[in-house]
């Protein structure tokens, strides 16, 4: 619903994505903070800044998945993991150019996700996210297993030197700013999927795959095509991930991250590119909030000691998450939009 | 005429008074440097982490009171919580490394993988008290560990096994239990089965069980390695696995000694088990302290440190390793304040330190043997060796100390 006195007439303005000026103020400020992000702020903020774009691309991928497509995802993590030993391995042993390397292991992790989508054709719910699960596994096994000359076995991959266009991206504030125009890309494709027709075909296939299917939806395609966006999304996320570590090894990418990225989706709001966004900033704030904390009360308390201190840190994080899920289950964005529409009827009540 | 000598007494006194008060301030001034303390708080080493970072908090200040006021450095710990994740770690760092740090704990794997990069541009040398991995094992390493690798920790177990209870007569059959699940605990399969390969005179493999971190059963596997006739069962991997062999043994009726590391040694799963009884027979094999109640300088050191420094963790393996962890630390710092005085210390200092100066055993009261490091490997490479323990009448007690470990090439 659109605030009173604000209409179209045109159709590219209908179906603009940013739609009143108010709404490009905010975006352009939104984006004036970020970017002078790295000058005004300590480093500490910078290399949250790179954790949560690079979390909120695979979070994005996984909303697509689950939030719009209504398929359960539990190996986003190990797609994430395909995708950062493709770039890895291309960019460090095969030389390719990073923005190829990242487009290759976005690329074999869909690859890997669209076999998990092929299984959704026949399966739902918990099986499904079973199946997702040996996701896991499966990325685990090969990993360790494959000759080490391949993959680096236990070790992993390490990349040297890496840089684009000539920059050299061995500091934070460089990664900062490649994951930054990442997550604007990615973000923006999303929406492109979810308001085309394939989002639409990815809605109607989680309202009710059946009538989808009398509807002239190729269900068993749409649910390939939402693993392999997602998982394309994750490889993006791995890929950045790999060239903000400059190494990957198996254990970084673990069931318990899949469940931290669904964790952040649910938060902010299934159904919802925004939701997704900000369902990561909120989580990883609170994560890093707890995280830094703990050392400043255990100094301040030391009688109390570490392991109580850190220990409550995480129990009061535990805590947030589950008020969340008790008091706010549509997730964060659900009490935007209502917040929103309040503020655009008043002073009536409907 | 009274008042002026009155008035110049007093100028005397208060002249010596200020120079005695200058010439104290210059005797206690010391520079701080911040020493990160990775830490899991709150992931899966969470139950050992009160007493690992009991030991570091304990010997940084019995070193600050003791040592460091002397020398004019002061080391002002500060934990973090990274709950055992790279994401974290990585998260973290650039805040840590804005505190300038000298010198840090790590704590492993994920430590490793998320800094290993960074660390030789960042000047900040990481010390971990868990034993490397044969896939560490590569040239210009920042994160230091004190112990060889769990292979070559193994590999000199089996071969003091072989030469001592076998009289070197017989490969010994082994048998490994370790798991896929962590990179860490396939490596060492894959140098066991390696150094087996490669010396079928010292060891026969009956078999490698791959189980998972934390095992509901291992008794078919158990009456697998028994039937198969294993000397040793070698369970370095998780607590979880020692015990779930431990039990699978008891099941079945089957007495079979089992070697363990240090971190889920002996002493430390006794209690899970029902007694230090439980486990008569069974070895401890690594290259740090064995936690035994014999009279050593390493046990002498940690009463002192309960007594006088506010240690509160029981003697154990982990706590002797967050203690010699500490020592190996602090002993770098001292060395390299000798070459380059306590004022401008920096990590590309205690780096250089560590690679030129030898760490004696005895500064390191026994906590450690002789540490010397090398450019080649992130551990001590050149005679590395192992201490042995073994439970004996209800006891923990040394079986062998510094034995050495066969050379090894890396698998």
């Amino acid at each position: 619903m659109e605030a009173s006195g604000v209409f179209f007439t045109t159709y590219a303005g209908d179906r603009s994505l940013v739609r009143t000026r108010p709404q490009w103020i905010a975006l352009s400020l939104l984006m004036l903070v970020l970017v002078a992000l790295p000058w005004l702020a300590p480093e500490r903020w910078i290399s949250m800044g790179y954790t949560i774009f690079i979390t909120a691309v695979a979070v994005v991928g996984l909303q697509i998945c689950t939030g719009y497509a209504g398929q359960i995802n539990l190996g986003q993590s190990a797609f994430m993991g395909v995708g950062a030993y493709a770039c890895a391995v291309s960019v460090s042993q095969w030389s390719f150019p990073l923005p190829a390397g990242l487009l290759f292991g976005g690329a074999a992790a869909a690859a890997f996700g669209s076999l998990f989508g092929i299984s959704a054709a026949r399966i739902k719910g918990f099986y499904l996210a079973l199946t997702t699960i040996a996701a896991q596994a499966l990325f685990h096994f090969f990993v360790l297993n494959l000759p080490s000359r391949w993959l680096g076995g236990p070790g992993g991959v390490s990349i040297e030197g890496i840089a684009i266009f000539g920059v050299d991206l061995a500091n934070d504030t460089a990664i900062y700013y490649l994951t930054l125009v990442v997550l604007v890309v990615m973000t923006g494709g999303a929406f492109g999927i979810v308001r085309a027709r394939h989002g639409r075909a990815f809605e109607a296939v989680r309202d009710d795959d059946v009538a989808a299917g009398m509807m002239g939806i190729d269900v068993t395609r749409t649910k390939v095509r939402a693993f392999l966006v997602s998982a394309f999304y994750a490889g993006i996320a791995g890929g950045l991930w790999a060239v903000a570590l400059r190494h990957v090894s198996v254990e970084q990418f673990s069931l318990f991250s899949s469940i931290w990225l669904i964790a952040m989706m649910i938060v902010g709001g299934l159904g919802s590119i925004v939701g997704a966004l900000i369902g990561t900033v909120v989580i990883q704030f609170a994560r890093e909030a707890v995280t830094t904390l703990g050392p400043s009360l255990s100094q301040a308390f030391p009688v109390v000691g570490q392991d109580i201190v850190f220990a409550s840190m995480n129990v009061l994080l535990g805590t947030v998450v589950i008020l969340f899920l008790l008091f706010e289950p549509k997730g964060l964005m659900h009490r935007v939009t209502s917040a929103k529409q309040a503020f655009r009827r008043w002073p009536f009540p409907y | 005429m009274k008042s002026a000598t009155a008035l110049r007494y007093a100028a005397a006194i208060l002249t010596v008074t200020l120079a005695g008060a200058f010439a104290a301030r210059d005797a206690r001034a010391e520079t701080s440097y911040v020493v990160p303390s990775l830490s899991d708080f709150s992931g899966p080493f969470s139950s050992v982490m009160p007493a690992l970072g009991g030991a570091r908090e304990s010997v940084i200040g019995w070193w600050n009171a003791d040592v460091g006021s002397k020398i004019g450095v002061k080391l002002v710990m500060k934990a973090y919580d990274t709950r055992f994740d790279t994401a974290q770690t990585a998260s973290l760092w650039p805040g840590i490394l804005a505190e300038k740090p000298l010198v840090g704990f790590a704590l492993g794997g994920p430590d490793t993988a998320a800094l290993q990069q960074r660390l030789p541009n960042d000047k900040v040398v990481m010390l971990l008290a868990s034993a490397s991995n044969g896939f560490g094992w590569r040239p210009n390493q920042w994160v230091l560990s004190m112990r060889p690798t769990f292979v070559h920790e193994q590999v000199g177990f089996i071969d003091w096994y072989q030469k001592t209870k076998l009289g070197g007569k017989r490969p010994v059959k082994v048998a490994l239990v370790t798991s896929e699940a962590s990179p860490s605990y396939a490596d060492i399969a894959k140098g066991i089965t390696a150094y087996a390969k490669a010396n079928p005179s010292v060891v026969e493999l009956v078999e490698v069980v791959f189980a998972e971190v934390q095992p509901a059963d291992l008794t078919l596997q158990m009456r697998r390695v028994t039937n198969a006739g294993a000397d040793v069962i070698l369970a370095p991997a998780s607590l979880q696995q020692a015990i779930a062999v431990k039990r699978a043994l008891q099941a079945l009726g089957k007495k079979v000694p089992v070697a363990f590391s240090m971190h889920n040694a002996p002493g430390f799963i006794a209690k899970p088990m029902g007694g230090i009884e439980t486990l008569e027979g069974d070895y401890e094999a690594q290259s740090g302290v064995i936690a035994t109640n014999e009279d050593t300088e390493a046990k002498r050191f940690y009463d002192m440190l309960v007594a006088k420094h506010g240690l509160k963790a029981p003697w154990h393996g982990i706590t002797a390793a967050g203690i010699a962890q500490t020592l190996l630390l602090v002993r770098s710092v001292e060395a390299a304040t000798r070459k380059n005085g306590p004022a401008k210390l920096n990590g590309e200092m205690i780096h250089q330190t560590l690679l030129d100066t030898p760490i004696t055993g005895a500064s390191l009261f026994g906590y450690s043997p002789d540490l010397s490091y090398n450019i080649s490997a992130p551990f001590p490479v050149y005679n590395p060796k192992v201490n042995i323990g073994v439970v004996k009448d209800g006891k923990v007690t040394t079986a062998a100390t510094g034995y050495p470990i066969p050379k090894l090439d890396r698998w």
